[in-house]
């Protein structure tokens, strides 16, 4: 958090998100795709079955395209986004896991060279020697899986190593080996759904060949299905509650969940349908197209899951998504925020509305964008929603909207109440001074409790995972900072609850 | 009140020495940049030989051309392999010089990503779809890729600068493009595209004379050696002329510091400058490479070691601009022998395994049926 922010109006969850998301999809079919094609290769030579062969040929070219060039460079880009977004929590991951990467990187060396050389042997070297190259490139391309796996499924939980701070720890956490498995079976069905395109096109052998494209397709998914189901019993029981029982905590990431099952059991029975039952249904594209998207479907869903249970932390109550550790709360609430860093004060601090955008652009717009994504001024409460409840008109309206804009902060009370206790709208157009007045100390209101949040995490015990649930905003970091601090954010949210105020300062990130 | 903008030391510390982590540093870049010189200097050069040969394959210069993109399809994929270990080191031990550089010009740093897709596309679309395919054309692709990977490497540069001088930063800030006017931007970067054009060049020298004395093509690869051998020759003449730049460009404390530094720093640097000026005088020596190969291998060796030298050099340039604003010393250290051992173990293993695999598909040849 004492990092300068790079201002990006889309938000730096969204850019994430279209760099992670196509490249997890070509890293697991890379890996996949790699065992995929030397099976098949040593099977077709094994056989003395050129259609095989042809096949291997035909799927490997479209993986080094797609995995040694786009794979490759999106890797980086993961890191070149995340060192933009949220450089400090990226440094507390590459400090504590710099082993792992640097052997991580001693397979990707081994999995490049490998794909550069089957690609361009083929037809050229004896059928031996190309396999050899073949599984070898399975070799690395797995083992930068499962060395990856660990440090990623440490972030989720991060097990022992929270008392411990042991690099083994971490690695080999509760969700390691499950998530290892639920990987490898995501690997096969993503290399089974790409490699349906060059099975299908053979003339001959095209029925054959889907069908044993469908094979791995449903070993992939009943493998993902088990690897789910361990990974979700590995899950402490707070993280699982969640999305899970009766109430889960949070109904989106339940509707994630099911929204991932069903699309694995979408995959598994088109599969068996498409590929095993009617292969020849391939020839018309459609029945391929959906086999695929619902793989897609499932893993997107899946890895939606986990970042959602992980929220709001970047490594599980350790390090929270904006860069805070949970062992600077205190420090940071009590100095405050411009003795903890620097580029809180850049740019003066005369002016409260400014000192107040910085502090949102370090401690919120990790998740938080002004008028985008998971827009700050759509969850505070606006003079317009304020209206809108007292005016009530159409009657009825009134009640809807204090629906839409307020009940998530008041549940305590409810519209018929609320009414009573606010100004009438004539006051209000009257007065917007005075509505502004009472909307900042909305503001400030929910900034101090999202500031006493931090007390939870301070008293709890920092050697076992922390109970999110039992906060008021379990997806959220408390707010740090003195109270300048906290009144400059206030001053700063409350120009944005104004019509015409946020386009304004949705256009000025300079 | 002047508020500190350099970030905190990260508070996880190292997992071993400092030492250790900037050794593998300047080792692994060094490895980086002779993919990156190939890369950079070989695909202009490329670009340039085939405007010269006027897009046609069946010129030597297009033949050249066709050969440098030859070892680019493959040198761009290591470019970024060799890429990704420095950049894992320099975010371990400069993080919060090197995160904030990047921010800075955070936009840039963010296109270089789409620069080097499209430019790594290009090159393909080069080789199938222009002069080494069809024997015409493609020169399009081949300067936009040439142009995209100079670009690269000028926003590279400016990290670096950036990182190097927090003392900027805070101006920096409101403007970004100011960087450009550091007075050691130019000649920096020229140095290193320089090198690259003089590595590639020699390079290509260097097979076409192993060609040419095994009675391949002779008069062709003469050809080519002959005009890749001056291009050398050029690159080194200009070199020197940028190093002498670059150095006097440098900020008086930099310099200063240099040769405060002693045998320690002054040592690498007199030897890079001297082998600089070595590799000038064996290659004006010989006006035709092909009758002198062990003179050529032996340029070759001495501009592979001249870079390698100028590395260090320019990890201790870095050091001495950071000056008091960088202490190592602050990390905590918690050291992970075993892990490294375990990298150490597996990267000879893995580093064998990819010599083993080499060879074996070198030595087994096969055409036809038997052909996989
Ligand atoms: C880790 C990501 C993250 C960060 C950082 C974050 N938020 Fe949020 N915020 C969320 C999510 C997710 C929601 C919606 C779900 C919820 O209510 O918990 C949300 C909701 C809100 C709401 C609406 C609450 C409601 O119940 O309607 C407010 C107000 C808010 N955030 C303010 C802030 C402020 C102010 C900051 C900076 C001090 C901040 N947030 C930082 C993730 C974040
Ligand atoms: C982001 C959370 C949040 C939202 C959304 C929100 N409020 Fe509030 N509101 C608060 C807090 C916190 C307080 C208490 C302020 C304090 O302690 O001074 C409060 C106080 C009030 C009060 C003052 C009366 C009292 O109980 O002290 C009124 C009236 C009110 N809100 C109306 C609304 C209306 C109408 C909406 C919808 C347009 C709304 N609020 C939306 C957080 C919110």
């Amino acid at each position: 958090m004492d990092y300068p922010i790079w201002d990006f109006a889309m938000g730096g969850g969204m850019l994430m998100a279209l760099v992670a998301v196509p490249h997890v999809i070509v890293a697991h079919f890379a890996v996949g795709g790699g065992l995929l094609i030397a099976v098949t290769e040593t099977l077709g030579v094994r056989r003395n079955d050129p259609e095989l062969r042809e096949l291997a040929k035909r799927s490997s070219l479209v993986l080094i395209l797609v995995s040694t060039v786009y794979g490759a460079i999106s890797g980086v880009g993961i890191w070149v986004v995340a060192g933009l977004i949220s450089p400090g929590a990226i440094s507390s991951l590459i400090h504590n896991y710099v082993w792992g990467w640097a052997i991580e990187w001693v397979f990707f060396i081994l999995e490049i060279v490998a794909a550069l050389v089957y690609y361009g042997t083929w037809d050229k070297i004896s059928k031996k020697a190309h396999m050899l190259v073949g599984w070898l490139y399975f070799v690395g391309a797995y083992g930068s899986l499962v060395v990856i796996n660990g440090i990623i499924t440490y972030q989720l939980t991060p097990g022992k190593w929270l008392e411990s701070h042991a690099f083994w720890d971490g690695f080999f956490n509760p969700t390691y080996w499950p998530a290892t498995l639920l990987r490898t079976g995501v690997a096969l069905m993503m290399a089974a759904a790409f490699m349906l395109f060059p099975a299908s096109k053979s003339r001959e052998a095209g029925t054959r060949l889907v069908r044993y494209i469908g094979g791995w397709l449903v070993a992939g998914s009943l493998i993902s299905y088990v690897g789910y189901r361990w990974w979700e019993a590995q899950l402490g029981e707070t993280t699982r509650a969640l999305f899970l029982g009766e109430s889960p905590t949070l109904a989106s990431l339940a509707a994630t969940r099911s929204f991932t099952l069903w699309a694995l059991a979408a995959a598994l029975v088109l599969g068996i349908v498409f590929l095993l039952i009617v292969p020849r249904s391939i020839k018309a594209i459609v029945p391929g197209i959906l086999v695929m998207v619902a793989a897609f479907a499932f893993f997107g869903g899946w890895e939606r899951l986990r970042e959602g249970s992980r929220k709001p932390f970047l490594i599980h109550s350790h390090l929270f998504s904006n860069g805070l550790l949970v062992e600077d709360i205190e420090r940071i609430n009590s100095a405050g925020l411009q003795a903890y860093t620097g580029w809180a004060s850049t740019g003066g601090l005369d002016d409260p509305i400014e000192v107040g955008r910085r502090v949102f652009k370090i401690q919120c717009a990790a998740c938080h964008t002004l008028g985008g994504y998971r827009s700050i001024t759509e969850a505070l409460p606006t003079f317009q929603e304020m209206l809108a409840v007292t005016a009530n008109d159409p009657p009825g309206s009134g009640a809807a909207a204090f629906e839409a804009g307020c009940a998530s902060c008041h549940r305590d009370s409810n519209f018929e109440e609320m009414v009573e206790f606010m100004p009438g709208a004539d006051e209000m157009k009257e007065d917007p001074e005075m509505v502004t007045d009472l909307l900042v100390g909305m503001i400030t209101g929910t900034l101090e409790q999202l500031r006493d949040m931090g007390q939870a995490y301070v008293d709890a015990d920092r050697s076992v995972q922390f109970d999110t649930q039992t906060t008021a905003y379990p997806m959220m970091p408390p707010f740090v900072g003195n109270d300048e601090d906290l009144e400059a954010l206030a001053t700063f949210l409350g120009t944005l609850t104004h019509d015409g105020a946020s386009t304004v300062l949705t256009g000025g990130g300079e | 009140m002047t508020p500190d903008l350099i970030p905190a030391v990260d508070a996880a510390g190292l997992p071993g020495p400092v030492w250790l982590f900037q050794f593998l540093l300047v080792l692994t870049f060094f490895l980086h940049l002779l993919f990156v010189n190939l890369t950079l200097g070989g695909t202009l050069m490329a670009a340039i030989s085939h405007t010269l040969a006027r897009g046609r394959a069946d010129d030597p210069r297009g033949v050249l051309a066709g050969r440098l993109i030859g070892i680019n399809g493959y040198g761009i994929s290591l470019t970024i392999t060799t890429g990704v270990a420095p950049l894992l080191f320099i975010q371990l031990l400069y993080h919060q010089f090197f995160y904030t550089a990047t921010i800075l010009i955070g936009w840039m740093w963010l296109s270089l990503l789409l620069f080097l897709t499209v430019g790594y596309y290009a090159v393909y679309l080069y080789k199938f779809k222009g002069a080494p395919a069809r024997g015409r054309g493609g020169g399009v692709w081949l300067w936009t890729a040439a142009i995209l990977f100079m670009v690269i490497g000028a926003i590279q540069v400016a990290v670096n600068l950036i990182h190097m001088q927090p003392g900027s930063w805070e101006a920096l800030a409101g403007n970004p493009w100011a960087i450009l006017n550091d007075p050691t931007f130019v000649p920096r970067y020229l140095h290193f595209l320089l090198a690259g054009v003089a590595l590639s060049a020699m390079v290509v020298t260097w097979w076409a004379v192993r060609q040419a004395r095994q009675g391949i093509d002779p008069d062709l690869n003469g050809t080519i050696a002959h005009f890749a051998w001056k291009w050398v020759l050029w690159a080194s003449v200009l070199q020197i002329a940028d190093g002498l730049w670059l150095t006097m460009a440098l900020p008086k404390d930099v310099l200063l510091g240099l040769m405060r530094g002693g045998g320690a720093t002054m040592g690498p640097f007199t030897v890079g400058v001297f082998f600089g000026i070595g590799i000038l005088v064996m290659v004006a020596r010989c006006s035709d490479p092909v009758t002198r190969p062990a003179l050529v291998t032996a340029t070759l060796g001495t501009t592979l070691a001249t870079m390698a030298i100028m590395v260090v050099t320019r990890d201790q340039v870095r050091s001495i601009y950071m000056g008091s604003s960088v202490d190592l010393s602050q990390f905590v250290i918690r050291a992970q022998w075993g892990n490294f051992w375990l990298f150490a173990i597996l990267l000879v293993l893995g580093l064998a395994t990819v010599y083993y695999m080499i060879r074996r598909v070198l030595n087994e040849p096969a055409e036809g049926a038997d052909a996989a």
